[in-house]
């Protein structure tokens, strides 16, 4: 009997294949066609419905849509609107997908880079005298900081006590909105502004950032390409930026120790501190990375366009930035496709409020819309997947 | 200072936090975790008010009640039924009710973020009590869903404890696996508990709109669906002490409006329900005690 | 004395989950009134078979017939209502109901939906007179013992009227004693007309209790005998297919130096000692081998050695050096091994692939990450080495460790904890829920560690496994050690005896008597 088991291993192991030593391309390289199908259904079935809603007012869906899509990319003006739009959001895709890769909901880049670019400007208009070398990298810095700052209450929360961090980032929010508006209406406000003609009234703003703060165009680059961006067209160097992180954090996630112990986390705290992880270390350091990311959300509009902060920043980014992170599965090349959706349907959006004159609440219920349909089609895929390994991995040790 | 007028601007205050809170009591407990409950509000804000507009305040009252509970029914198909995360659900519903409430407003009242005013229901005054003097402020001319919200306490927890609907619904907020081996119908309670939620968290934007301020304006929510989270979670996941956190926190508010300094720049004052909200958390989370398998999505003979 | 017309007859049962075939053509009778045990080994079948005869699945082929009539249950609702209850191995009790909620959840004496908490009581009280199950109706589930949990169980079946009681593997969680009591109430059932089917691996147990025996294998009937004319070596036998008597080698007992001592330890969960006051130690080349009932303190003992757990008193020793309080990381870094009870909690990280949960842990050493890139090269290589060596079936490293089978994710678990030749083992609850093959490896693995010169602290509800390949025993009692023997000292009843309670140390300045 001990003979007849003897044998029997030692056959199975002569039987188990010499697999051949390769880099691992990602989980689930054979099922990639199924990943890419989830998004595309999202947003078809997204659009039908936004269509019952444009039929709704009287509109035609087909004219509609046909008009969206002539106007965003017909136009040079308005691709380089669409990369514009996108830049931003490629950031808050980033952040709120690091997080979401240790399952940390971090609902506070909304508050997060409204902080980071109050703290951009401070450095942008405060510092004086230095040379656009310096003070352009301090001044991403100190958005980077601002927005780690303000993510370092919830974590901290998280870790020590337990708090659910959808909840205190979300309250944070409305605290950074408020305290916002102390300190650029009252703290802040640039009395230096001279009204012309004596009509209207002062721009409710911070000073305006030092010339060295701000962020140079891709009019350069373009050029350089043999592309002539528009001249009012502020596309500038963050997009680059933006792509480069994009890069560096899908090296950091799968190419490297940390990457490992993040997603081990996030999957099973349990197991991860069976093994000898420290995930309150693995929590406090992706919430601060989240926060750090989110905080250069706002740059590119505040440095690369505006050159100031004021009372009308741009809103909304933040939840922008989930819709991103959820429809791109927290991939980093998908973040920069999500990223672009949004920004043509941002800007196809604009086109068709003003050719069509649909309502641009169209595009915020389909944000909405693509973000429910999306994390339907992933689970439902996810368990499809799941099925079919278990049955090769049941059938190789059926074999034996 | 604890004046009787302070009183009655804190319960005026409270009413949407407890009202949200017990609803999401309901969720909570058949396991459900509900962060959709503002948006859930903002749409019964918007409905209640436009219905109330064209058709009087009962009229908007229902309508309110009604859209909370379609917003609900999308979070339970998208949560129970498809087993998504259940906190990307909930933010995916607040994005979507913001959105097409305002595409709503547009349409209808050519007017992104408000609508014309609109009648109110008719104010109770309790007669007898109406009389004593330092009574008065809280007992006349009050809206009738306050009474209603503090009725819901009672109500909730002997439906919770004394019914045969609200042991099968905590079951399958415990053990969800347990009570489908008895016969429990899993997902039927699940559907129950998230649509009340949302019910309840449209009369609680009904009432915002209707009756507080009596017409609608976007942003009129401020986070009270995520305050009343805490409050519940404050409050243990049991009505009454549900209660008392919404009168905490309408009493911190309450209290913030009457104090006017030079020394507090007024968005201070505006932050507090926030700050409370997270200091709150922050000091009685430890002690709470969920439902064991809230937030877990359900699968049927899944423990194979 | 059996009934001739079957009370449940199984016809041609078929249920098939992707890869596998869970059951196949089960087909066999239950006579009326008789105690009817079916046998198998883990992962041979019965849990599924019972699930579709309760209503949980339906089967894919095969027909049930009861009471003379064929039935398809949909739900477990309907099975009830026939009449066939069953009490689960993992009992479905909630935990923070009362003990009357738990009885009348899903079948509530209620008037227009209204539940009068008073009848519930009463009526609860009144079946538990009937039947000899002593229970209090309104204490709290989480409140009592696992062997009042178990007559809670068997009162909400017979709440419901059931007339076929079934029992999924009663005894793994009783001690000798409680085994004994489950065994009186079983024939109090059989005397007031019920029937009951009992499936368990535990043979002696079963040849005791059974009337009429059905054997399970792969899914397979192998036969249904009269337990009057079986034996225990045949029944083993056509459990398994072979003659089966677990062969394991074992070296010279060696012991060397103390490795791991625990000295005192307490630790609590809000108020209540879990670990009180306690000491062992275990040396290099021995298994100790801690028996107890689970909730003793096992899983808290674990917790505390391997730093997952905060001690507020006493202190843990790894060859000298004080390590009490230390992180995870840093007892493990003392090459310590951990093999957790919960393999699907603590043990790997189920969505991640084999690779990524083989170098969990040890992925910053520098073997596997230089200047904070990860060496695939070398992953891949160590990893396929270790799975060929822990004989781990699979088709890929690139899998998600959730794919492999239940034995094959606990040999996973060894291949990566054994892998850097640990000098101290703890292996907790190792062998649970694994078929025969993997058990054997499994405590194999262990006796090789032990002598190769590890220290190996094993500790296993499964008494024969602590008995068959430990050198010492110690009994753990209320999150203290009662007693300890050495492997020759040690028998069945004493041990019993200490883990229940009915005997407990002499408690003089503290230690355990030895």
């Amino acid at each position: 009997m001990t003979e007849t088991r003897t044998e029997t291993r030692e056959e199975t192991q002569k039987e188990t294949r010499q697999t051949p030593v390769r880099r691992p391309r990602g989980p689930r390289r054979k099922y990639a066609l199924l990943d890419l199908a989830a998004p595309v259904l999202a947003v078809l079935f997204a659009m039908a419905v936004a269509s019952v809603a444009l039929l709704v007012i009287g509109k035609n869906p087909l004219a509609v849509y046909g008009t969206m899509f002539a106007f965003s990319f017909g136009r040079l003006d308005s691709v380089a609107a669409i990369l514009y739009k996108a830049t931003p959001l490629i950031f808050s895709g980033l952040a709120v997908a690091v997080g979401f890769r240790a399952k940390l909901f971090n609902i506070g880049v909304e508050g997060q880079y409204l902080i980071g670019a109050f703290c951009a400007s401070w450095v942008g208009f405060a510092v004086k005298g230095l040379p656009a070398a310096v003070h352009l990298p301090l001044v991403v810095l100190a958005g980077a900081l601002g927005g780690a700052l303000w993510a370092l209450v919830p974590i901290w929360l998280k870790v020590k006590r337990g708090v659910h961090e959808v909840i205190s980032t979300i309250m944070l929010n409305h605290t950074a909105f408020l305290l916002l508006h102390y300190l650029i209406a009252d703290v802040f406000m640039d009395k230096t502004q001279v009204i012309v003609g004596g009509a209207g009234s002062p721009r409710v703003r911070m000073p305006l950032m030092e010339p060295t703060a701000l962020m140079p165009k891709l009019h350069g680059l373009a050029d350089l390409i043999g592309v002539e961006l528009p001249s009012h067209s502020s596309l500038n160097w963050m997009l680059v930026f933006g792509i480069l992180l994009a890069a560096g954090l899908w090296y950091l996630v799968w190419r490297t120790p940390f990457g490992v112990e993040l997603r081990a986390v996030g999957h099973s705290p349990d197991a991860a501190e069976a093994a000898g992880i420290n995930p309150s270390a693995v929590y406090f350091k992706t919430f601060l990375m989240s926060g750090a990311i989110a905080g250069l959300v706002g740059l590119s509009d505040l440095i690369g366009h505006f050159g100031y902060l004021d009372i009308d920043f741009p809103r909304g980014y933040g939840f922008t930035g989930i819709a991103v992170a959820l429809v791109a599965r927290n991939n980093s090349l998908g973040i920069i496709l999500a990223a672009l959706l949004f920004g043509f349907l941002s800007r196809g959006g604009l086109g068709i409020q003003v050719l069509e004159k649909v309502p641009m609440e169209t595009y915020v219920i389909l944000q909405g819309l693509i973000i429910l349909t999306i994390v339907v089609f992933w689970e439902v895929i996810r368990r499809y997947v799941r099925a079919r390994q278990k049955r090769e991995e049941a059938s190789a040790d059926a074999q034996c | 200072m604890l004046s009787a007028e302070m009183l009655a601007s804190a319960i005026r205050l409270a009413v949407p936090v407890i009202i949200t809170a017990v609803g999401a009591i309901y969720s909570e407990r058949s396991g459900v975790i509900n962060i959709g409950l503002e948006g859930m509000m903002i749409a019964g804000c918007f409905t209640g008010a436009a219905v109330a507009f064209y058709a009087g305040p009962y009229a908007g009252i229902l309508a309110a009640m009604t859209a909370g509970a379609l917003f609900a029914l999308i979070h339970a198909v998208a949560s129970v039924h498809f087993r998504v995360d259940q906190i990307v659900s909930g933010v995916a519903i607040n994005i979507l009710a913001y959105g097409v409430v305002r595409f709503s407003s547009l349409s209808i009242f050519k007017m992104a973020t408000t609508t014309p005013h609109v009648d109110c229901l008719p104010k109770v005054t309790i007669p007898g009590l109406a009389a004593v003097p330092w009574l008065e402020p809280l007992v006349s001319k009050v809206s009738p869903l306050i009474f209603l919200a503090f009725l819901l306490i009672p109500f909730t927890a002997w439906v919770m404890n004394r019914t045969v609907f609200g042991l099968r619904l905590r079951s399958v907020g415990e053990h969800p696996l347990a009570a489908e081996t008895l016969g429990v119908n899993v997902y039927l309670m699940k559907y129950c508990g998230v649509l009340i939620s949302g019910a309840l968290a449209g009369l609680s934007g009904a009432y915002l709109s209707i009756e507080h301020t009596q017409m609608y304006v976007e942003g009129m929510t401020q986070g009270l669906g995520f305050i009343a989270l805490a409050a519940m979670i404050f409050g243990n996941w049991m009505p009454l002490g549900a209660m008392w956190a919404g009168l905490l926190f309408g009493f911190a508010q309450a209290l913030s409006l009457r104090v006017v300094t030079e020394a507090i720049p007024y968005q201070f004052i505006k932050m507090v329900p926030y700050i409370l909200t997270i200091v709150v958390l922050a000091g009685f989370v430890r002690r709470s005690r969920a439902p064991a398998a809230v937030g877990v999505p359900y699968e049927r003979g899944e423990a194979a | 004395m059996t009934n001739t017309t079957p009370v449940l007859q199984l016809q041609g049962i078929t249920k098939r989950f992707p890869g596998v075939v869970a059951n196949d053509r089960v087909t066999f009778d239950v006579g009326a009134g008789e105690i009817h045990a079916v046998v198998g080994e883990n992962g041979a079948g019965k849990s599924t078979l019972m699930k579709i005869v309760t209503g949980l699945y339906p089967p894919d082929e095969g027909r049930i017939v009861f009471k003379g009539r064929p039935v398809a249950f949909r739900s477990p609702g309907q099975a009830i209502a026939a009449g066939i209850g069953i009490v689960h191995q993992h009992f479905m009790l909630v935990d923070a109901f009362t003990v009357a909620e738990n009885v009348i959840l899903g079948a509530e004496p209620a008037r227009l939906g209204v539940i009068d908490p008073k009848t519930s009581v009463r009526q609860v009280s009144e079946l538990c007179d009937r039947f000899g199950l002593k229970v209090d109706p309104s204490a709290r589930v989480e409140d009592i013992s696992v062997g009042e949990q178990q007559r809670v169980e068997i009162l909400k079946v017979l709440y419901r009227g059931a007339e076929v009681i079934i029992l999924d593997e009663p005894t793994a969680v009783l001690v000798p004693q409680e085994v004994e009591e489950l065994f009186e109430h079983l024939m109090a059932l059989k005397g007031q007309g019920k029937t009951v089917i009992f499936i368990s691996h535990k043979l002696d147990e079963v040849l005791r209790v059974a009337d009429v025996i059905t054997v399970l294998r792969q899914g397979r009937v192998v036969g249904t005998v009269p337990a009057a004319e079986v034996t225990r070596e045949r029944l083993a036998e056509m459990m398994v297919g072979r003659p089966v008597l677990f062969d394991l080698k074992r070296g010279p007992a060696a012991p060397g130096g103390v490795v791991l001592s625990v000295e005192g330890l307490t630790s609590v969960n809000g108020g209540r000692a879990v670990l009180d006051d306690l000491s062992l130690e275990v040396r290099a080349g021995e298994i100790y081998g801690l028996a107890g009932v689970e909730g003793n303190g096992q899983t808290e003992l674990a917790e505390a050695v391997m730093g997952l757990r905060a001690v507020t008193a006493g202190r843990v020793t790894l060859l000298g050096e004080d390590v009490t309080n230390l992180s995870t990381g840093e007892v493990r870094r003392r090459r310590v091994a951990y093999i957790p009870e919960d393999r699907h909690r603590r043990g790997l990280v189920l969505p991640m692939t084999v690779w990524e949960n083989v170098i969990l842990g040890v992925h910053r050493s520098p073997e596997f990450s230089r200047g904070g890139r990860l060496l695939f090269r070398s992953i891949l290589s160590s990893t396929e080495e270790a799975v060929r060596r822990f004989d781990v079936r699979l088709a890929s490293v690139l899998a998600p460790a959730q794919t492999l089978s239940g034995g094959n994710q606990q040999k996973l678990i060894l291949a990566r904890e054994f892998r850097g030749d640990p000098g101290f083992i703890l292996a907790s609850q190792p062998t649970r829920g694994l078929d025969i093959g993997a058990t054997e490896f499994v405590r194999q693995e262990l006796l090789n560690a032990r002598d190769r010169g590890a220290a190996v602290l094993l500790i296993s509800a499964d008494l024969e496994e602590v008995l068959s390949i430990s050198d010492r025993i110690g009994v753990i009692y209320n999150g203290h050690i009662q007693a300890e023997f050495g492997r020759d000292e040690a028998d069945p009843r004493t041990l019993g005896a200490y883990m229940t309670g009915a005997r407990t140390a002499r408690r003089e300045g503290g230690s355990a008597a030895s």
